[in-house]
């Protein structure tokens, strides 16, 4: 996108004001979504997001900014502009831009964006024929599959020799999604959206689209007859999968250094404490090939890790970036990330998930006389200094007498990130993963949470129904 | 850009109409965190948007690569998203509305005015909050933004149609500790005229609204008489007007359906939406190039109208209502500047009557807690009891549940000072006979 010599130029501008480190993002991300309504094809849109962001450090300090415009002239522009915020002597003239390695973590052969669309419209049409079969009632059935490929250009300068890296970024998401009308003016939505980081043959042959087509459906209309979820304090399973989404709110976004270096997080100063209760291991780990959430490398050039976030309850690190890292006076970890060359990247979560456990998730219902199932989730929030959370299920059930009984709708469950961990009872053996997209200030990224089935032996649950009895 | 040549390229390719909107975006944010400029971000960039018409379909492309190809690439995906469009009907181009009611938003002074003046008052703020009371152990997030848009919109009938508009947004939060408790509340300010921004009132309103939640507890789960802050009912009744989208509706996915002319709420409940009045949501043509105009869209508990865009406004054989929006790749439906209309009493004449009730101050994970299809939502929320007429003790960790056609039916009053909210509601603080609030 731009050549070494412009880069060697633009990095020296920006460094010319007493910076200790420079940065030059640019990214060119091609992007398609074709979109089916009943079938038939509303869209096919085509986007392409290009651009450069700079940023600088002078210590603690950082200066970002971008354009769209990658002429020599407007970054040097651009970068001067942003070396004016700081004052002070030249400490690093840049002479060198060495090229690094960037592995692989996944290799692609059969690239979403090479796929003719008629071929991804024919998978889509199979699901809305699956979907559409369940029941007259689903007045509304969108499927959509957005396609993205990114490519950055990385050159990061803190000596002599600048570091120059490029890294490409393949995703793909199918979201299917059902809308049901009861007679009695009732209407109902189910919605599900599995993501990866792979090719055509993932979405095509892999990802059992029927099946998840059909389930759409059937939620939709399940819930058309669906009662109100109760509130009050109760006992709560938790599936696996994007019940994950739980430890991302709750837990998660607290431990990243964006919070804990500004000691706003509830969990700052926790490192070696016990934060969750024992039965609890959990990570961040960037490496996971195709996963959606994963990366070769983050926004600054490191290598993605896996990175314990909790052992056995302990608190044993944080999510961390260069910046923040400073401030913590600890290495960054792999997980700098951003939306997009319109955001500084910071410390944000890839695949974040709960280590499995070893009750079986049968049994941890079998142990539940009377509680709240919640099989799956629309998303939620966190105010990570307060560490009080919330998120919504999306599809819930009673448990009575151990036995997952009739579906609940309407479900919130909130509390704070200290007390859930802490009232984690049962944690399952089945890991899965869900993927989401999680909105921070870098921006909107690709994230998968993940859980086994876990319980918490109590939690507030808000809905319309009154008392659980 | 010489859009003409976007038109030139587009006939030779056989592109019957085509249009072109190139956005540009300059902003300016500042952060502090203790007494240091914490961030520094400046941006400048410009999104070309495209679409066209091919054998009477749609299809369109955005860009922010501009190089010679710009025009061709962009010409090249119309042909592709046209090609595949299986939508119903003919779609066509906007030729133009008869009038246009153009008005100038754009402040010259906020430009104009230092940078170093902005991060003084950052520091004013800061500062501020940090003497406020010895409880306040951070001032988080004190940060400055402003915006610079400008978009030109060209079609190859030969409309023309330019805005400008800039804006400025201060954002600060207080972190407060007593004991083990930790309490935080943010605000923000949003105008385009630097002159109406106020430190005192803007740090007092953060300060106390964190100090006011010290001894925060969920209350028992039940329905109670309920006041709504103007920032909780104005998010409630923006995701009420999404349902008022004519496309949702022809979709079947808006519990509005069928209820046109209907009284579906309180006859406490007016809204307009005045796109022309002049604020920082002024716009006088919307993605179409339809000339936008004021309306009534719901009067005394009356739907009164849909929102329309050119093509839903063509299946129910109305006039667009100049709501069109971009939603990703397509032509969707959007709106801004609405008015709620007032009542007559103030907050505390309006709660006065209310023996044992909840007012809600705030609401957390409405986005993903809200059925927009049905109206159902459940989410978090916290504020204060009002005993014997009067704010009492602080709730936390509560829920706060409904459906907003029930809500609507039951708002009982809206307080007499209206605030124009970050969604672009002028809304005042409602009273709605019960709701269900979970807690203990």
């Amino acid at each position: 996108m731009i050549s070494k010599k412009t880069a060697m130029m633009v990095l020296n501008a920006a460094l010319a004001t007493g910076g200790d480190y420079a940065e030059i993002y640019c990214e060119e991300t091609n992007g398609e979504g074709i979109l089916l309504e009943n079938g038939k094809i509303e869209s096919v849109g085509k986007s392409q997001s290009y651009g450069c962001g700079i940023r600088i450090f002078q210590k603690n300090r950082s200066v970002y900014g971008y354009t769209s415009d990658l002429s020599l002239k407007s970054l040097t522009a651009l970068a001067t502009s942003l070396a004016g915020s700081f004052e002070g002597e030249r400490l690093i003239t840049v002479t060198n831009i060495k090229k690094q390695k960037v592995k692989e973590i996944g290799k692609i052969e059969d690239h979403l964006l090479d796929v003719p669309v008629e071929e991804k419209a024919a998978l889509l049409r199979e699901c809305y024929e699956e979907t559409k079969a369940v029941d007259p009632r689903l007045v509304r059935i969108i499927n959509g599959l957005t396609s993205t490929e990114r490519t950055f250009h990385l050159f990061t300068a803190e000596g002599e020799t600048a570091k120059y890296f490029v890294n490409t970024e393949e995703r793909g998401r199918i979201a299917m999604q059902a809308i049901a009308a009861g007679a009695d003016g009732k209407i109902e939505v189910s919605f599900s959206a599995p993501g990866k980081s792979d090719g055509w043959h993932y979405f095509k042959d892999v990802l059992n689209t029927k099946e998840e087509a059909r389930k759409v459906g059937e939620k939709a209309i399940m819930f058309l007859t669906a009662d109100e979820c109760p509130s009050g304090r109760y006992t709560v399973v938790i599936a696996n999968g994007w019940g994950g989404v739980l430890f991302h709110e709750a837990c998660g976004h607290s431990l990243e250094a964006t919070a804990t270096a500004k000691h706003l997080s509830v969990f700052s100063d926790s490192i070696g404490q016990q934060i969750a209760s024992p039965l609890v291991t959990a990570y961040d780990d960037g490496t996971m090939p195709y996963e959606w959430g994963s990366n070769n490398i983050d926004s600054e050039g490191n290598k993605t890790q896996k990175n314990l976030l909790i052992k056995d309850g302990i608190c044993k690190g944080f999510m961390v970036d260069k910046l923040n890292g400073r401030r913590l006076g600890m290495p960054a970890n792999g997980t700098s990330r951003r939306q997009s060359y319109r955001f500084a990247p910071t410390s944000r979560m890839s695949n974040t998930y709960i280590a499995p456990g070893k009750d079986s998730p049968e049994d941890i219902i079998k142990d539940t006389k009377l509680g709240i199932y919640v099989a799956n989730f629309g998303g939620g929030s966190v105010e990570p200094t307060t560490g009080e959370f919330n998120f919504s299920a999306s599809e819930a059930y009673i448990i009575r007498d151990g036995k997952i009984c009739e579906p609940v709708k309407g479900c919130t469950l909130i509390g704070s990130g200290k007390e859930v961990l802490m009232n984690i009872d049962r944690v399952g053996n089945d890991l899965a993963l869900g993927q989401g997209n999680c909105g921070s200030v870098s921006g909107s990224i690709p994230v998968n949470v993940g859980q086994p089935t876990i319980r918490i032996k109590e939690i507030t649950v808000g809905g319309r129904g009154g008392r659980l009895e | 850009m010489n859009f003409k040549k976007f038109f030139e390229i587009c006939e030779e390719k056989g592109i019957a109409e085509s249009q072109i909107v190139i956005s540009r975006r300059k902003s300016t944010s500042i952060r502090l965190f203790k007494g240091d400029i914490d961030s520094f971000n400046i941006a400048d960039a410009q999104t070309v948007t495209a679409c066209g018409i091919v054998n009477g379909k749609f299809g369109s492309a955005t860009t922010q690569k501009l190089t010679k190809d710009t025009f061709a690439y962009l010409a090249d995906q119309i042909l592709v998203a046209a090609k595949f469009n299986e939508k119903e009907g003919e779609a066509s181009l906007f030729e133009g509305s008869p009038r246009y009611k153009k008005g100038n938003v754009y402040d010259e002074s906020l430009a104009k005015t230092s940078t170093e003046k902005k991060i003084e008052i950052l520091h004013q703020i800061e500062d501020a909050i940090y003497a406020a009371d010895p409880c306040v152990t951070d001032a988080d997030s004190v940060s400055y933004s402003e915006s610079d848009i400008s978009d030109e919109f060209y079609n190859s009938h030969g409309l023309k149609l330019k805005q400008k508009s800039n804006y400025f947004y201060f954002l600060a939060g207080a972190v407060c500790k007593k004991g083990e408790e930790v309490k935080t509340f943010y605000d923000s300010f949003i105008d385009c005229d630097l002159s109406k921004f106020q430190v005192e009132p803007f740090v007092k309103k953060i300060v106390d609204g964190a100090l006011k939640k010290f001894g925060g507890a969920p209350c028992e789960a039940k329905k109670y008489p309920t006041v709504l802050h103007h920032d909780v009912i104005s998010d409630l009744v923006s995701a009420f007007l999404s349902s008022c989208s004519a496309e949702e509706v022809q979709k079947h996915s808006s519990f509005l359906e069928g209820k046109l002319g209907e009284k579906i709420a309180s006859s406490k409940l007016t809204i307009e939406e005045k796109p022309l009045t002049k604020n920082i949501y002024f716009s006088y043509f919307d993605a179409e190039g339809v000339a936008t105009k004021n309306k009534v869209v719901v009067k005394n508990g009356v739907l009164k109208t849909y929102f329309h865009n050119r093509e839903t406004a063509k299946k129910d054989g109305v006039e667009s209502t100049g709501n069109a929006a971009w939603e990703g790749s397509k032509i969707g439906i959007g709106c801004g500047n609405l008015f709620v209309k007032p009542g007559k009493q103030s907050f505390d004449e309006m709660i006065a009557g209310i023996e044992d009730g909840v007012f809600i101050t705030e609401t957390a994970g409405l986005g993903t807690g809200m059925n927009a299809s049905s109206g159902d939502f459940s989410c978090q929320a916290e504020g204060f009891r009002i005993r014997n007429g009067k704010i009492a003790e602080p709730l936390n960790l509560i829920t706060l549940s409904g459906n907003l056609l029930t809500m609507l039916k039951d708002l009982k009053a809206f307080s007499n000072e209206p605030i124009l909210t970050n969604n672009a509601i002028s809304i005042a603080d409602a009273y709605i006979k019960k709701m269900p609030i979970g807690g203990m």
